[in-house]
């Protein structure tokens, strides 16, 4: 008996050492995976002396629902927030609002950032970085000159195992544009077409069912696939190291997306979450964020600073021409209802 | 009395607030309304019991989908539970009639892949198929999830195995009965206690499995447990979940409740 | 007659174990294979067993399995006990009787994953009481020492039934107190039905994903956890290898609570 209460006392014990506070001051970052460079974490940390602690998803619905229902919003100092979630994030109160006054380095944000139809007052959020989404393919099994969506979902033109985007508002945005309308249709009827459309693509043999953007780049990578959708820079930086790969925008558009990085209204440390939102828009930290993960930078001052080949690169920074065909994806409010029904429809059936 | 209550309170309290009360709400649950961005609405709906029969929350209009994955489940979980007794039951045997060294290796065997964390062997299973061309797919899902339930189902008929009495069998055998019947009569009825427990014990978890289909099924191959991760998770619609989740729990009991009737008519 | 039988059984028992060892095999042979991609062996390497070593965020994993494991069964092996102890030497009226054996069955019988939903809406109401309840650890424990008190209660159950009562009225013959004879009878005879039970519950522990999936927080991730968010990245070597490592881990565990078992039992 007295084993079984002093095993109990233990237990406690460990409990309540395993739910006590580090004793190094931390600041808890959550975003997209293989979205920093690992360098840049330690340099925040040498200079400011707090840990940085890195945690991923894969997609945005992933990220809403935890700091909505897995508490999040009191566990998370930083989040980096889809351009589209951001009003939604801020309605149901789980952002606050960001101190200028701890944010000197928020002058080097180029013009077009600087209140985004997003955030018209940038009251919540600071860009992090922005790009485009796209179609990586290997060069030995796509022999096409002109790109469509259609490689994907068209049974016909499917050139090998494909991977289809685990996300909802991306994947429906594919299958609005390649429908013609807006990615941001309320209709029920673009609603219903756009379902049936990646339905079919996803019954065929060839597809390989859904992933977030990392993993069906890996999935090309390593020729388990022969296309995946995915994001610019994951592309790009997949590109480099396999000469096989290439990234291109399919001819019907795409979405553009900026990601902004939030502070949760709880977060457990808003100063350290100030700070590294601060040491993320200094013009050279922003410089070696972008070249590493190839995305675009929104740092003015950081422009300077990127390599000459990604600035040329209209994957990266697209043209005028594919500006065009490219479309912001926004907040549906209630309609949000009706996609969650066609997405788990399309992920059911 | 008193004392007896006192012993049991902390685990009553514990399981009553953290299952049972949670089990009741999730009965109300199913009746509230979902917010559009994930918020719970108290407001009485018959929705997600309309939109779980099949009907659209686009235009109304029907489809089979939602009781299609239902009805898989079942499927799935009723075509496990058979696959693994099947394969179970010889090896049960076999384990059985070994030298007690060789017994208890066996058995050391079939545990170790029990106690190895079920994400581990999917993992182990997805390479596999993978190299071998058959992932991702329904058969990818119906080889992950029998290896799966496999030693769940094994114990309890080894246990019944084990303590056969074979006096029964020899007494059928001086009667001249075939081997057939010697099966039949005298083998059988004895080991069905244990092939009714590793029915109920194969089938339960293989009702509500979800990381089987969802690592080998590539979201082409949706069971019940992968609809309600998705409510539960990434569409935050709580509601619909518990319409799902009160789904899953209405066919899991009637599946146990025509298991036991069967049971009680194969009994001698 | 027990050493004869039909060749057809000892093909499906060989069948049935490829089938259990294959994947582990597979995943084992490609944990020490040099190469990122593909089957084809490429020479022997550890690099990927020592790459886990220098990664943070796998240790943190292992160390929260291991905390989630030890403390959650030790508050399920004390409140299973006294639940068993309670159910089977007190006399209960027959409807309390039904309540308390159904409240042991309950857990066991449901599926995981109703579980972690029912977890999942308790937590939500719980957390607007108190911040306590986010995702974290002590929601994991709380979880997990909920399916785990079932489990024990019913080891240990039944070992009391096996126990009989002769003893305890002998002992009350001698007038001894009830908390004499639990302490003194009781529990020495049942230590061996708790020792099993607390096994139970740590093995079931370990191996649980889908509770700990519905009720972990950023920083309290499980193995199990961290391999399932790695592989929706893409399958690399290091997973191969920190998996091998599992069920290596697993072998000693199986191993040393049989040679625990035997020692007890004599």
């Amino acid at each position: 008996m007295r084993r079984l209460l002093a095993a109990f006392a233990l237990a406690c014990l460990c409990l309540s050492c395993s739910q006590a506070e580090k004793p190094k001051q931390q600041v808890t970052v959550y975003m997209y995976s293989e979205y920093i460079d690992p360098d840049l974490p330690k340099e925040f940390e040498k200079q400011t002396g707090i840990a940085v602690r890195l945690d991923v998803y894969e997609n945005t619905e992933e990220m809403t629902a935890k700091l909505q229902h897995a508490g999040g919003v009191s566990q998370y100092d930083v989040v980096v927030v889809s351009d589209h979630q951001v009003p939604v994030l801020a309605k149901l109160g789980l952002l606050q609002p960001l101190d200028a006054a701890k944010l000197p380095n928020a002058k080097n944000v180029a013009e077009q950032f600087k209140s985004p139809p997003y955030d018209r007052e940038g009251k919540f959020s600071q860009p992090y970085q922005w790009g485009t989404m796209g179609l990586i393919y290997r060069k030995d099994k796509v022999q096409a000159t002109e790109f469509s969506w259609a490689l994907l979902l068209d049974p016909e033109k499917q050139p090998g195992p494909f991977v289809l985007i685990d996300s909802m508002r991306d994947m429906m945005a594919v299958a609005f544009k390649t429908l013609g309308v807006s990615v941001n249709s309320r209709k029920p009827e673009d609603l219903k077409a756009a379902s049936e459309l990646i339905l079919k693509a996803k019954r065929s043999a060839k597809c390989l069912g859904f992933e977030g953007g990392v993993g069906g780049k890996n999935k090309v990578a390593d020729a388990t696939a022969a296309a995946a959708i995915v994001y610019s820079g994951d592309a790009i930086k997949a590109c480099e190291e396999d000469g096989h790969l290439a990234y291109v925008i399919p001819k019907e558009g795409s979405i553009i997306w900026v990601d902004a990085m939030t502070i949760p209204a709880k977060a457990p440390n808003a100063e350290a979450a100030h700070k590294f939102i601060n040491f993320i828009l200094d013009a050279q930290v922003g410089a070696r964020l972008s070249n590493f993960n190839r995305y675009a930078t929104p740092n003015a001052g950081s422009l300077a600073l990127i390599r000459k080949e990604d600035r040329d690169n209209p994957a990266i920074y697209p043209s005028p021409d594919t500006l065009k065909t490219l479309e912001y994806l926004e907040d549906l409010g209630e309609a949000t209802k009706l996609y969650d029904e066609v997405w788990t429809t399309i992920k059911s059936r | 009395m008193g004392e007896g209550t006192l012993l049991a309170l902390g685990s009553i309290l514990w399981v009553t607030l953290l299952l049972v009360l949670p089990l009741l709400v999730m009965v109300a649950l199913a009746f509230a309304q979902s917010g559009a961005y994930g918020e719970i609405r108290w407001h009485f709906t018959l929705g997600n019991f309309r939109r779980l029969a099949g009907f659209s929350v686009l235009d109304g209009s029907w489809s089979p989908d939602t009781l299609l994955i239902l009805l898989r489940s079942v499927w799935v979980a009723g075509v496990t539970t058979l696959l693994c007794v099947a394969l179970s039951y010889p090896l049960a045997f076999f384990i059985a009639s070994r030298s007690r060294l060789t017994r208890a290796v066996l058995l050391g065997l079939v545990i170790v892949p029990f106690c190895t964390n079920l994400v581990v062997r999917t993992l182990g299973w997805r390479v596999l198929l993978e190299w071998a061309g058959l992932y991702p797919g329904p058969f990818a899902v119906f080889v992950g999830m029998v290896t799966s339930e496999l030693p769940f189902a094994l114990l309890p008929i080894y246990a019944v195995v084990e303590r056969l009495d074979w006096s029964l069998v020899e007494a059928a055998h001086d009667l001249y009965a075939s081997r057939t019947r010697v099966f039949l009569h005298a083998i059988l009825p004895q080991t069905l206690p244990g092939l009714a427990a590793a029915a109920i014990l194969t089938f339960i978890p293989a009702m509500g499995a979800f990381v089987v289909p969802d690592l080998l099924g590539g979201a082409k191959y949706w069971l019940v447990g992968n609809l309600i991760q998705q409510q539960f998770g990434v569409s935050r619609n709580l509601p619909f979940g518990a319409a799902v989740s009160l789904a899953l729990l209405v066919l899991t009991l009637a599946g146990l409740f025509l298991l036991r009737r069967h049971r009680k008519e194969g009994e001698p | 007659m027990r050493s004869r039988v039909h060749p057809l059984v000892g093909l499906l028992a060989v069948v049935a174990f490829v089938l259990l060892y294959a994947p582990l095999a597979a995943v084992a042979y490609l944990s020490a294979n040099a190469t990122r991609h593909g089957f084809a062996w490429r020479g022997f390497t550890l690099k990927w067993y020592a790459g886990l070593l220098e990664d943070s965020a796998v240790l943190e994993a292992a160390r929260n399995t291991l905390v989630l494991a030890v403390v959650s069964t030790l508050i399920a092996t004390v409140l299973g006990t006294l639940l068993a102890i309670a159910i089977a030497r007190f006399p209960w009226p027959k409807g309390v009787r039904r309540l308390l054996d159904l409240l042991v069955y309950l857990p066991v019988v449901t599926p995981d994953i109703l579980f972690a939903a029912a977890l999942v809406v308790a937590y939500q109401f719980l957390r607007g009481i108190s911040p306590l309840f986010n995702p974290g650890m002590l929601t994991m424990v709380l979880g997990h020492v909920a399916f785990q008190i079932a489990f024990v209660a019913l080891v240990v159950g039944g070992r009391l039934a096996t126990l009989g009562r002769t003893l305890d009225e002998a002992a009350r013959d001698l007038y001894a107190t009830p908390f004499y004879l639990l302490r003194r009878v009781t529990l020495p005879l049942l230590a061996p039905g708790i020792a099993a039970g607390a096994m139970l519950a740590f093995t079931l522990s370990l191996d649980d994903f889908v509770i700990s999936f519905f009720t972990a927080g950023p920083q309290s991730r499980t193995l199990p956890l961290y391999i399932y968010a790695s592989l929706r990245q893409g399958v690399h070597p290091g997973l191969h290898a920190l998996s091998t490592l599992i069920v290596l881990a697993t072998v000693l565990l199986v191993v040393s609570l049989e040679a625990l078992t035997r020692y007890r039992k004599d």
